[in-house]
């Protein structure tokens, strides 16, 4: 249980997948104009991740079980594309109300390098947290805190640069600049959870 | 009729280190720019890897483009690019083990790496083979261009050292400098937030902005926050946000 | 559906299927290349973080614990002079893995770290000498602290990774432990 929470902290605070391990800065960057953009892209986000998560760790257990490792890129990427463009044709056609708030950024998510990094993470996470007996239901928890903190960042972003548009910015930093050292400040105040995991008495 | 068009080979070659950098002009490729330019060596590593990646899909694509239906061409592309990804992967840890290590995941990321997704949409699926091999090329120079850049502002001011990590990748016997010595003696250290997330996030700022700045004297317009112009889903990205902000 | 469409859907997919069987193919044929190269690769590494760790050692033997661990006889002209463990903790961005180096007395030769994936800047710093040479001596059961170690069985924490730092602890603890369990089975 302990490591669940931990997990959880790690993935939205410590180890923020955005802000931390630079998973995601395009639409970070991109979408997150306004709030609830940010939002929609982020709940779209963090339903890909969980079920590519429960979509290829399946999968990889075939994979090894067949030594045939080195298609774990090829193999992953191929089933995210594949699993974005089904859950897009199903909610047209069932989930319409669903559909027109979160589908329209689903044929993003195909290329963000966040759902792909989660995946390719949490296989690497079986043997790197071995000693905590990392499986299933860890990879599940992981996906949504990597989820989570990317909604975290979008939405805060998203409150930061609606106040960056009232500002009175030196004309040399207008515009993408002045995002990136927004950015960096976030991120800085990010850097302030630090220790937090070991404070709660998580690992 | 395209294929007797005459293509100027040396301009497709250096557009790509400037007028249309994949990273400073064009807004690509973000997420490794950021994560492997904690030293020169890692972003130089990076940037070879993604430009070998590029050149090879881009040959592939292009020669490929008249047997691939349009409509299935994402998939195809993406099949291609991660073969050689993988490719890339299986002969970095082969040969160059250490710089395995430090890439990490960004190495198999490689694959969702925009700019190369993007020239193959944008130029590689409609060019002939020898041009887009040559505008591959070019645009991986000058990833890798800004890769250094980022790369040496930060190892500098954030580790106090140039090149460390090259002995270990390549196998020189030259172990890079290391100012920490120097700078101790007149009672300075390196400030570690350089090579953390938010010093990566800072130096791209200043970078971008100084990008803007050489452009804007020459007359083009400034590198745009919507900029994934190249990236294959970002027509459909980008008019949905112009058509909600209307 | 027509007949255009159907011819279109196969046409599609086998095309699709034919590029999808090339890649396989193609990487199949340079995986066989390139494995080889790479098992030879982490033998090299782990052969010379052994010599690393227990410079003293001309050779090492394999040998294995009752519970089926794996670990390393240093052997030199005159005898045996020390074990090496390889063991391993989860740290902050995954598994942390060391090579470490016991003399027969029991006490720390010489660390290496094999895997590591922690922040840059400050996690990493653990693969600094400044470091893992605080181990070099050490015996029984270390613990961490943070600013200056007092203690004989002490080391300091590198600043803001204080989770790094105690996983490589709890790695050389464990070799420790492996050792005293080979000293026991070797009798």
């Amino acid at each position: 249980m302990k490591f669940y929470i931990a997990l959880l902290v790690m993935g939205i605070l410590t180890q923020n997948f955005t802000l931390s391990k630079f998973l995601g800065i395009c639409p970070f960057l991109g979408v997150s104009k306004k709030l609830n953009t940010a939002l929609g892209m982020s709940a779209a986000v963090i339903f890909v991740m969980l079920l590519s998560t429960a979509a290829t760790y399946p999968l990889n257990i075939l994979l090894q079980k067949c030594g045939l490792e080195y298609l774990q890129t090829i193999v992953f990427i191929l089933v995210i594309a594949a699993l974005v463009q089904m859950v897009e044709i199903i909610m047209k056609k069932y989930m319409k109300p669903l559909y027109n708030s979160l589908g329209i950024y689903l044929p993003l998510i195909t290329t963000n390098c966040a759902v792909l990094g989660v995946v390719i993470l949490n296989i690497d996470n079986i043997t790197g947290y071995a000693a905590y007996g990392f499986g299933f239901g860890h990879a599940m928890v992981n996906s949504f805190a990597a989820g989570a903190g990317f909604m975290l960042a979008m939405v805060l972003f998203a409150g930061v640069r609606s106040r960056l548009e009232a500002a009175d910015i030196p004309k040399g930093l207008q515009g993408l600049p002045i995002t990136l050292i927004a950015a960096s400040i976030v991120s800085l105040s990010f850097l302030g959870f630090s220790g937090i995991v070991e404070g709660m008495g998580l690992m | 009729m395209a294929e007797k068009k005459k293509y100027n080979y040396c301009k497709e070659l250096t557009k790509g280190f400037l007028r249309e950098n994949p990273v400073l002009r064009l807004v690509l490729g973000t997420c490794p720019t950021l994560a492997t330019s904690t030293s020169v060596v890692n972003g130089l590593g990076m940037g070879i890897a993604a430009t070998i990646v590029l050149v090879c899909s881009n040959i592939a694509i292009s020669a490929l483009r008249k047997v691939i239906p349009s409509k299935a061409r994402i998939p195809a592309y993406i099949v291609i690019i991660a073969s050689f990804v993988t490719m890339v992967q299986m002969l970095v840890k082969a040969f160059v083990p250490a710089l395995d290590e430090s890439l990490g995941v960004f190495l198999p990321l490689i694959v969702v790496n925009c700019i190369i997704l993007g020239r193959a949409e944008a130029f590689a699926g409609k060019n002939p083979v020898l041009v887009s091999a040559v505008d591959g090329l070019g645009m991986g120079i000058g990833f890798t261009a800004a890769l250094f850049c980022m790369g040496t502002v930060r190892e500098i001011i954030g580790a106090g050292t140039f090149l460390t990590g090259l002995d270990t990748m390549i196998g020189s016997s030259f172990k890079g400098f290391d100012f920490t010595g120097a700078l101790s003696k007149i009672g300075l250290a390196p400030m570690t937030i350089f090579i953390l997330p938010a010093g990566g996030f800072f130096v791209f700022g200043i970078l971008m902005a100084l990008a803007n700045r050489l452009a804007e004297k020459k007359g083009m317009k400034k590198a745009s926050l919507n900029g994934c112009e190249g990236c294959p889903h970002a027509a459909a990205c980008g008019k949905r946000q112009e058509g909600e902000a209307k | 559906m027509n007949k255009k469409d159907v011819r279109d859907i196969i046409k599609t997919a086998v095309s699709l299927f034919l590029i999808c069987a090339v890649a396989a193919g193609l990487l199949a044929a340079v995986n066989s290349v390139t494995a080889p190269k790479i098992a030879e690769n982490s033998a090299a590494t782990a052969n010379e973080a052994r010599k690393t760790v227990l410079p003293e050692a001309e050779s090492f033997e394999e040998k294995t614990l009752s519970d089926g661990t794996v670990y390393y006889a240093g052997v030199s002209g005159c005898g045996k002079v020390g074990y090496v463990f390889n063991t391993s903790a989860a740290g902050y961005g995954g598994e942390i893995a060391l090579t470490v180096g016991v003399n027969s007395d029991g006490a720390v030769t010489g660390i290496t770290i094999l895997t590591i994936n922690e922040t840059p800047g400050l996690g990493m710093n653990a693969k600094k000498e400044s470091f893992i040479s605080q181990f070099t001596g050490k015996s029984g059961s270390i613990s961490v602290v943070k600013g200056s170690a007092s203690g004989d069985n002490e080391i300091s924490a590198i600043t803001s990774a204080t989770i790094t730092s105690k996983a490589v602890t709890s790695a050389v603890n464990k070799a420790l432990e492996l050792y005293s369990l080979a000293v026991q089975q070797e009798g």
